[in-house]
């Protein structure tokens, strides 16, 4: 894991006239990247941004309103009821999938007979489409003939649950899909860690006459922090921009309850509202930039500790 | 030794949990789609053993699942070849030659991966449409391409930064331009990672669903996610079935490859994920 | 050191070959992606089922024998959502295809509204389009905007009680409920009795998920007492003594009198209705008149144990139904609008009517083809359906009515699942119908 800026080592000598082609061309080579990002990336998110300041509906002539629409949307029931969710969402989940995935992590470094196998399996729920695996849980929560309720009823545990019908029911349901396919990611992040732990260490644990829960405690979880706060911030990050799950499974409802700030964005598009859209939209982006800027700082401040 | 029986026992118990855990859903999913009525585990409903979902599915032509799988195929596969052609050049520029702000460049890409796609699927929506693009496979290749193009660039950084300077420093004694070293040296060396790179870009592409659901209008250029999500039988009721078999033809390539290339696509994703 | 050359060296060919195979696929799209429409055709956009479809591709084989006029068929998804934002991508950016296209009813006043259509009294007074024949109050309440003729109904639609006959005359009943307690009485005594057999069953069916029919069945229970949208020239009523007297009833129908299965407000739409209701496991149904043919098939469990009538009322109301359907109309942006008039005027002709009606059990917009022979004796229940059809309630014809529609599906869910009281949710639908009112009213 070079740093990329040490990279560069030629002769002093040449330096000073090797330098001036030698950006030009540096320049070239990096033109790619950074014209299809500010064209499909930027470009559209300063759009997003201006059209949030006009009332932009297909009905109607486009026309500025100033700060009209956040106005709006800070009065709007409904939008701080998708704000709400998609706060808890992260708050449920994350965690979860965090200490579910160090869990899978430990026992994918353990070296058994099965562990290549396992790994492959734990990557498959990761793989597949999102908007696939939802439908697949769709059905397990559905009322009269999913596995969810069969599963209640033959351990005895009797009545349905309407699980996508009440508040409590669809939020767990979409986190318990969410865990189910964001916990490979997270644990093949901390295995990546895991595996660059001394095995002297734990040794040494066991001269100590440390329990495993002890070595898991004071040695293993100090090792792998950095993989922790990686894991950590990506996941946030990604369950802040929920959609596809919720699209899917619930739609949002029963009532709104699981309207996400993506899907409560996409419904105004949908309608042809563009201006409230983008401006739900805005406060998503600035929500995600305060975060990643956190990411980037944590990740700079870890470099140095290193 | 007590310890080292109750390790045994919790080490085999969570190994069969993972699995549970990780193919329950699956295994569910296939069983629905055998069987002639998707309420087998309801009351009074049998399980009844059929194909008919999997005909439907693959010569049905009005359920165009064969067109959103031929769509998803050419999209990703155009998209990730974009992103790692691109990414190769740019880490090589980053991590072999001398550019200014190298690290902001870093930075600044890891940064936009993390915005929100509904901040920008609006407004590209209207770019797309102003381009007349919208359902065409160049509404969502590019978009895909600058999606993806972060974690692939962070991913080749971390490969091209591990190959040693001494070759193409031997390379320039030789007389190599810069070109030459990317393409007789560095590409070859790091083949394996662009692999890595491209597999990672290919699932992300194929994974995608909000950009697809937007800048597609049906299945002359529709994917496989938005294509599941949104099958409806003949009156508008959900042919469960149906969905759950093209779900399993999606998801059997998916596993053929992480059964394949398990260990690039980790070592793609471990290379993306803990840089920073 | 070699054979790791070696190795490197077909990693570095796979690589190359999957590059190589994307580029040339990419080539091959390109070639596709121009894809050559003859130069002087009009384009039909339509969507739905496969049979619809085909039915369609026949329709316009037809209609190019006999005008020399080519179509190409825009092929559109089933679901509604989905079928609107292709049109409005379509038409948002001026494109001159599709020239004609079917839209839902609720969707006209936005189409409307955005200058996206166009007026077709010229060509009905040049006698191109015959309008005499179709229901008059469907194009009044529905295809006019300020006056001028956007649209035509292609074939019309109003929610109907399916019930079943042989339960009633079993349990002692002669004729189906008139008012809402007696449905809930018969639902509960039926449900009760057949629950000891068939765990499944159900009193009544109707659909209550988070979607545009959830709007239609409110407008018929509030309608039958009275109420429904209050729309003046700057406001909007929804928290209406009939409109809580109404809601409160369909959320009590699921969780006070539990004849209605508490996925009503998670999983029902038109077909999980329709499909329960034909398994057997229900007593009512409130359906569109395209579940009567289904029902009637020779696979159907229900075939001849069907009946239908107007939906209830409340006792001192009168039975509502909604009005739905498709109409066609006219992109403004078309360069083809003489041939496109022509294809309009074909498809509300008293043949292609007919033939819509003999073949996917459409309900025609003409009220001449109800009293057809080979469609009555194809159909004998259109008979019936005329006689509904004559007094439909249509949703509000305001160009920001899916945004209303939004807001009013969010609250009146919630309150079937129980989140919200009536009145709590009919008040915050109406604030904030009254905000969209105030912000997409004015110019």
């Amino acid at each position: 894991m070079a740093r990329p800026d040490e990279s560069h080592s030629a002769p002093p000598r040449l330096r000073r006239w090797r330098d001036w082609t030698e950006i030009r061309t540096a320049t070239l080579f990096v033109l790619p990247v950074v014209a299809v990002i500010a064209a499909f990336v930027l470009v559209p998110v300063i759009g997003t941004l201006v059209n949030s300041f006009y009332r932009d509906v297909t009905i109607l002539p486009r026309r500025f309103i100033g700060f009209d629409h956040y106005r709006d949307l800070w009065a709007s029931q409904s939008f701080r009821q998708s704000l709400w969710f998609t706060t808890m969402f992260i708050v449920a989940s994350v965690p979860l999938e965090l200490a579910l995935g160090m869990i899978f992590a430990l026992l994918l470094d353990v070296r058994t007979v099965v562990r290549g196998l396992m790994r492959a399996c734990v990557l498959v729920p990761w793989a597949v489409p999102a908007a696939v695996s939802a439908r697949v849980w769709q059905l397990i929560y559905a009322y009269n003939h999913g596995a969810a309720n069969w599963l209640l009823s033959n351990l005895g545990i009797s009545g349905q649950v309407n699980w996508l019908g009440s508040d409590v029911g669809a939020f767990a349901a979409v986190v318990l899909a969410d865990v189910w396919k964001t916990t490979p990611f997270v644990a093949i992040i901390l295995l990546a860690n895991l595996q660059a732990v001394p095995r002297e260490l734990y040794y040494q644990a066991r001269v100590d006459r440390a329990n495993f829960i002890q070595t898991f405690f004071h040695v293993t979880l100090p090792l792998v922090k950095p993989g922790i706060i990686a894991a950590l911030l990506f996941r946030t990050i990604d369950a802040l921009r929920i959609f596809d799950l919720v699209y899917v499974l619930t739609g949002g409802g029963p009532g709104g309850s699981t309207n996400s700030v993506s899907l409560y964005a996409y419904s105004y598009y949908l309608n042809g509202s563009f201006g409230y859209g983008s401006a739900a939209s805005v406060v998503l982006f600035l929500m995600a930039l305060v975060l990643s800027i956190l990411y980037v700082k944590l990740g700079r401040f870890r470099a140095e500790g290193a | 030794m007590n310890e080292r029986r109750l390790q045994i026992i919790l080490l085999v118990a969570g190994t069969v949990l993972v699995f549970a855990f990780s193919l329950a859903p699956f295994f569910y999913m296939a069983l629905v789609s055998f069987s002639a009525d998707h309420e087998f585990l309801a009351h009074g409903v049998e399980f009844e053993p059929t194909a008919d979902h999997y005909e439907a599915v693959l010569t049905g032509s009005s359920l165009h699942f064969l067109d959103y799988l031929r769509n998803s195929l050419i999209v990703s596969a155009l998209s990730a070849a974009g992103a790692v052609m691109f990414s190769a050049l740019a880490a090589f520029a980053i991590t072999r030659l001398a550019l200014p702000g190298k690290l902001g460049i870093l930075f600044f890409v890891l940064i936009v991966s993390m915005f929100p796609q509904i901040g920008i699927v609006g407004y590209l929506f209207k770019l797309m449409s102003s381009l007349g693009w919208i359902n065409t496979y160049m509404a969502l290749v590019l978009p895909y391409i600058a999606w993806t193009l972060p974690l692939s660039l962070w991913v080749l950084v971390g490969y091209f930064s591990q190959i040693p300077r001494e070759l193409d420093i031997a390379a320039t004694v030789d007389g190599c331009n810069r070109w030459q070293i990317l393409w007789r040296i560095i590409i070859p060396v790091a083949a394996p990672g662009m692999f890595s790179v491209f597999l990672l870009a290919f699932i992300f592409a194929f994974n995608e669903f909000m950009f697809a659901l937007m800048l597609t209008t049906d299945a002359s250029a529709r994917t496989v996610p938005v294509g599941i999500a949104l099958f409806q039988g003949l009156h508008g009721q959900t042919p469960w079935g149906d969905i759950m078999a093209a779900s399993v033809i999606t998801t059997l390539p998916v596993i053929v490859l992480a059964l394949i290339f398990q260990r690039r696509i980790i070592s793609g994703l471990t290379q993306g994920a803990v840089k920073g | 050191m070699i054979f790791q050359r070696r190795r490197t060296s077909a990693a570095f060919g796979l690589c190359a070959a999957i590059v190589l195979i994307s580029m040339l696929a990419s080539l091959f799209v390109i070639g596709q992606g121009c894809g050559n429409r003859g130069p002087r055709s009009l384009v039909l956009a339509v969507g739905g089922a496969p049979s619809e479809l085909d039915a369609w591709e026949s329709l316009i084989e037809q209609f190019t024998s006999e005008t020399g006029i080519a179509v190409t068929l825009l092929r559109q998804p089933t679901d509604t959502d989905l079928r609107r934002q292709g049109l409005v991508t379509a038409l948002d950016s001026r494109q001159s295809d599709p020239d004609v296209f079917l839209m839902d009813v609720a969707w006209l006043g936005q189409f409307a509204a955005s200058n996206w259509l166009e007026p077709l009294d010229p060509y009905v007074e040049q006698e191109v389009i015959e309008t005499e024949q179709l229901f008059r109050q469907v194009v009044d309440a529905s295809d006019r905007y300020q006056g001028r003729l956007v649209a035509l109904p292609v074939y019309v639609d109003g929610g109907l009680l399916y019930y079943r006959k042989d339960l009633l005359a079993q349990y002692g009943y002669d004729a189906p409920p008139a008012t809402w307690p007696e449905l809930v009485e018969m639902a509960q005594k039926v449900q009760q009795g057949e629950r000891q057999e068939n765990r499944s069953f159900d009193g009544f069916l109707w659909q209550g998920a988070q979607y545009e029919g959830l709007v239609c069945n409110w407008m018929e229970v509030a309608g039958s007492a009275g109420g429904g949208f209050v729309i003046g020239d700057s406001t909007i009523k929804l928290n209406t003594p009939a409109n809580n007297e109404a809601t409160t009833f369909m959320h009590d129908m699921i969780h006070r009198y539990e004849i209605s299965p508490r996925n009503t407000f998670t999983e029902m739409k038109e077909e999980e209705v329709r499909l329960a209701f034909q398994r057997g496991n229900a007593l009512f149904q409130r359906n569109w008149p395209y579940a009567w043919p289904l029902h009637q098939a020779d696979d159907s469990p229900v075939r001849g144990k069907v009946g239908i009538a107007p939906l209830p009322s409340f006792a001192d109301g009168q039975s509502v139904s909604c009005l739905g359907g498709w109409h066609v109309g006219m992109s403004r942006f078309s360069d083809m609008k003489d041939e496109a008039a022509q294809l309009i005027a074909f498809i509300v002709s008293y043949e292609t009517q007919k033939l819509l009606a003999m073949e996917l059990g459409w309900n025609p917009a003409r009220t001449d083809v109800y009293s057809d022979e080979e469609v009555v004796a194809a159909a004998p229940h259109l008979a019936e359906l005329r006689e509904v059809f004559e007094h439909l309630t249509p949703r509000p014809n305001l160009p920001y009515y899916t945004l209303i529609s939004q807001v009013l599906q969010r609250e009146l869910n919630s309150v079937l699942s129980g989140r919200q009281s009536s009145q709590d949710a009919l008040l915050s639908a109406e604030t904030q119908a009254q905000k969209i009112m105030e912000q997409y009213g004015t110019p």
